[in-house]
């Protein structure tokens, strides 16, 4: 019974994380951040590099996180861990607001395209003093 | 031997309401004789009740041209309709309309950036990933979340590639992408659409 209690529990996990990993992977996928990257990066060569740096990303951070390894790294290391992660969220943000076309239908309906410049900075410092904010002050 | 008339519908054209669209206006047209006589007759006119768009067929033009001299020979190249829009009053926006959108985007993607943080447990995330880098239980770890809001700030720029601009000055950015995608779609619903509607007779005494 114990065998198969276990059993049943990996299945479990191993479906879990079936459909979270690919979702995840379909989620990045659909927003273009990847192709985005590598265009900017001039590494069209190397993109399966790329698809490894998130399934290692992920699996390692997974890992790490359940079997709560702390580094006891000095506090400044932080620093980067949080400039990339923000990074990261960033492209995905902009990457959402383009899928459901915001920006253009905006411009268009108000009459705006030629300011569409102003728009995205007012996006983009709204998302910095919005995050700031609710970290400094909330 | 027939004379030849070239006819390129253009992509594009404005107009304003109540304009007489001549052959000039809608097309490019190339003919052997007589071209400035051919772009000067009337191929329909741009009127209120129409709405904002309007499509011209490349056969209505040839209906037109052939009107006037039955014997030319007339071809087409490219695409067979021009999308005629009506003509913005103004093409530049009042800095206080802008500032309201400015500050309506601002605002709203503060919120929204505030909102996914709370819908993600971004902070426990933050508090859990600072912990595993120092070790120490910190409430909140200010050293991971500033550069992680400014982090935020970069990587939208990154996306719409503003700072590599100079760099790959070629390649549009993926707003520019979309503005033009989303045009593109527009015309393609205004041209499909358009043509189910009853077709203008050309207006008497405009020739």
């Amino acid at each position: 019974m114990d065998f198969l209690d276990s059993l049943a529990v990996m299945v479990v996990g191993l479906a879990g994380g079936l459909a979270v990993g690919s979702g995840f992977v379909a989620f990045l996928t659909v927003l273009d951040v990847i192709p985005r990257l590598t265009v900017m990066s001039r590494a069209q060569k190397v993109v399966p590099l790329y698809e490894y740096a998130l399934i290692f990303g992920a699996l390692i951070s997974t890992w790490v996180d359940f079997r709560g390894w702390s580094a006891s790294l000095i506090p400044i290391s932080a620093v980067p861990v949080g400039a990339l992660a923000g990074c990261f969220v960033g492209l995905l943000a902009a990457a959402l607001t383009e899928v459901i076309n915001v920006l253009p239908i905006l411009a268009k309906r108000m009459g705006l395209k030629s300011r569409i410049m102003y728009l995205l900075m007012a996006m983009v410092i709204g998302k910095v003093v919005g995050s700031l904010f609710q970290w400094i002050l909330f | 031997m027939r004379r030849m008339v070239y006819l390129q519908m253009r992509k594009r054209v404005e107009a304003r309401p109540g304009q007489v669209l001549r052959v000039v206006d809608v097309t490019r047209l190339m003919a052997e004789k007589d071209a400035d006589v051919l772009d000067q007759l009337p191929v329909a006119r741009f009127t209120r009740d129409q709405g904002n768009y309007m499509v011209i067929e490349w056969m209505e033009v040839v209906r037109v041209i052939r009107e006037h001299d039955s014997t030319l020979d007339i071809r087409g190249i490219g695409q067979p309709y021009t999308i005629v829009e009506q003509k913005a009053k103004t093409r530049v926006p009042a800095g206080l309309y802008v500032a309201i959108v400015w500050i309506l985007l601002f605002i709203g993607s503060g919120l929204a950036i505030m909102n996914f943080h709370t819908d993600v447990s971004m902070k426990e995330v933050h508090q859990r990933i600072y912990y595993l880098l120092t070790g120490v239980h910190h409430p909140r770890p200010l050293l991971l979340q500033i550069p992680y809001s400014l982090g935020i700030g970069l990587g939208m720029v990154l996306f719409f590639n503003r700072l590599f601009k100079k760099k790959f000055n070629d390649e549009p950015s993926p707003l520019e992408l979309e503005v033009f995608l989303y045009q593109e779609n527009i015309d393609q619903y205004v041209i499909d659409h358009e043509k189910d509607k009853d077709r203008r007779k050309v207006p008497d005494g405009f020739s």
